[in-house]
């Protein structure tokens, strides 16, 4: 189609629309004109009828009221006496009448129904534009998850990587440090011939290669949580709590630790991986109160806000800075000596990692030589997945 | 101790083949071990093939079998001896390094009879390997069929 200046088009459909009042009149008169002249009488009304229809119909309101002034016009000068006059007689002035009422009515009529015609068009169009929209959406939709879903396999690839890394880590690399500790423990037992130096030695290599190996174990423990999806039931913390402290309780006999329980909610999580959770916090807490002549060990739970209640363990122990908080939870991550305190420094990371993979929170407070206290929280189930589907 | 199963060891690693025949040798049960260093070896040897092929025609008592290993590893070893009639009741104890449970979870479902962690702590790995030693070779009674001295 050709590309018109607007303004000249929009001249140009003015034109046509009354060209076509002026023209359909004319022949309805042309028409009229001679079927009158062969004796046919009253046709010319229902041509004029017809003319101004017909303009309603294509051209709109303002066509159809010069198509109705037309008609009347001819109606008048060519069809009522006295002929090829404009004058009325008053015996045809109601018949006249008569004809331009109608004709009125039946062009608004024509017209309404063209309006209400347009109306829908529009109407149509909005729907299409709409449909267009969302089919753009749709496509952006569509779009985004195929970049998602190569993200996925991206990430199982890369997952896959990290455990067939674990893998030859957990294979290859404790073989020949069970070979430094079996090799050690033989020269260990022919050592008559050695002095106490080098006697100290061989100690040495053996508890470096033991203290390598439990590195070696916590690693794999610990990415293996990253990796087992977590299976969730409800799980009463407080049974649990019972049961890890009868567990430590063995381990603690000769010690003077006074337990505090207070009732602990009922949680939704895994149950193993909560159970290491507890594990940890209440070791570390019998691990830090060994110097003290009566170590105090609280358990309880404090509703930090009513949907999630935050648990707590509290000790009277050996406490952290607060400024070193940020590394508490890292892996290998320790606040004291080795001296002092044995382990690893994979207890809190892990606790940490578990409780974010349940979608939760996790932190610590605690005063140098007085103690510390740890707190945890799990979502309630109903946002549960959500959380976690959110969680670094 | 008046009869000794003898003991096939599937192991590739010079050390640990020298340090679980040291061992073994606290309670004479080094003498009843043969040592294959791959898969195919070992089952060169069920079969009795190749450099086995003039051995008698006896199974041992106790597999113990390394799951990693060179040319046919250890699961496919394990596979071979479950699927032959004549081999399916060797008892099989995977001793291996690996603690994941995928391997745990193929090995018993190929029918393993048991499956030990090799501990790092050499105190422990003896032990490990005496009881191992002491438990199938001596201890329990291994199917009919098996070589006895």
């Amino acid at each position: 189609m050709v590309r018109w200046n607007p303004e000249l088009r929009k001249g140009l459909w003015w034109l046509l629309r009354y060209g076509l009042a002026v023209v359909s009149v004319a022949i309805a008169l042309g028409m009229a004109l001679p079927l009158q002249a062969y004796g046919f009488r009253d046709v010319e009304l229902p041509l004029f009828a017809l003319a101004i229809v017909l303009t309603a119909w294509h051209a709109g309101i303002g066509p159809s009221v010069l198509a109705v002034a037309l008609s009347v016009a001819c109606f008048d000068f060519f069809f009522t006496e006295p002929y090829y006059s404009f004058t009325v007689s008053i015996r045809d002035l109601a018949n006249f009448l008569l004809f331009v009422v109608w004709g009125v009515i039946a062009a608004s009529f024509v017209v309404v129904r063209r309006r209400v015609e347009e109306d829908l068009r529009q109407a149509r169009d909005a729907l299409e534009v709409e449909a267009e929209q969302r089919r753009q959406r749709e496509d952006e939709i569509r779009r985004l998850n195929r970049e998602l879903a190569h993200r996925a396999t991206e990430l199982e690839a890369s997952n896959k990587e990290l455990e067939s890394f674990a893998y030859s880590v957990s294979h290859d690399l404790r073989a020949p440090l069970r070979h430094l500790v079996g090799y050690s423990e033989l020269l260990q037992k022919h050592a008559s011939s050695l002095d106490d130096k080098s006697r100290r030695y061989i100690q040495m290599i053996l508890e470096s290669a033991k203290r390598m190996g439990n590195l070696i174990d916590d690693l794999l423990a610990f990415s293996r949580i990253g990796r087992a999806e977590p299976t969730k039931t409800r799980v009463s913390l407080e049974q649990l709590v019972n049961e890890v402290v009868a567990e430590i309780q063995q381990d603690t006999k000769g010690r003077d630790i006074a337990w505090k329980i207070s009732p602990l909610p009922i949680c939704y999580g895994d149950r193993s991986m909560l159970k290491l959770v507890v594990i940890n916090l209440i070791s570390n807490a019998v691990k830090f109160t060994r110097m003290r002549q009566q170590a105090e060990i609280e358990i309880g739970c404090v509703n930090g806000n009513d949907d999630e209640p935050e648990v707590f363990v509290r000790d009277n122990g050996a406490g952290f800075d607060m400024q070193y908080v940020n590394k508490l939870f890292g892996v290998f991550q320790r606040l004291h000596l080795a001296e002092e305190f044995e382990g690893t420094g994979i207890g809190l990371a892990t606790v940490q990692r578990i409780i974010h993979r349940h979608g939760g929170k996790v932190r610590g407070e605690g005063v140098v030589d007085r103690g510390a206290i740890f707190y945890f929280s799990l979502p309630k189930p109903r946002d549960a997945t959500q959380r976690t589907a959110s969680a670094p | 101790m008046t009869t000794l199963g003898r003991i096939l060891m599937v192991e590739d690693d010079p050390r640990d083949v020298e340090l679980t025949l040291t061992a073994l040798e606290d309670y004479n049960l080094a003498n009843e071990v043969v040592v294959t260093r791959d898969g195919q070896e070992a089952l060169d040897y069920l079969y009795c093939r190749g450099q086995f092929a003039t051995r008698p025609q006896d199974n041992p008592a106790v597999m113990l079998l390394d799951l990693k290993l060179p040319k046919v590893d250890g699961m496919e070893v394990l596979q071979k001896v479950r699927s032959d009639e004549r081999l399916k009741m060797i008892p099989v104890v995977v001793l291996t390094s690996s603690h994941e449970e995928k391997d745990m979870m193929r090995s018993y479902k190929l029918g393993v009879n048991a499956y030990v962690v090799k501990p790092v702590d050499f105190h422990e790995f003896v032990n490990a390997v005496k009881e191992l030693g002491v438990f199938w070779a001596v201890i329990n009674q291994p199917p009919p069929g098996s070589v006895r001295r």
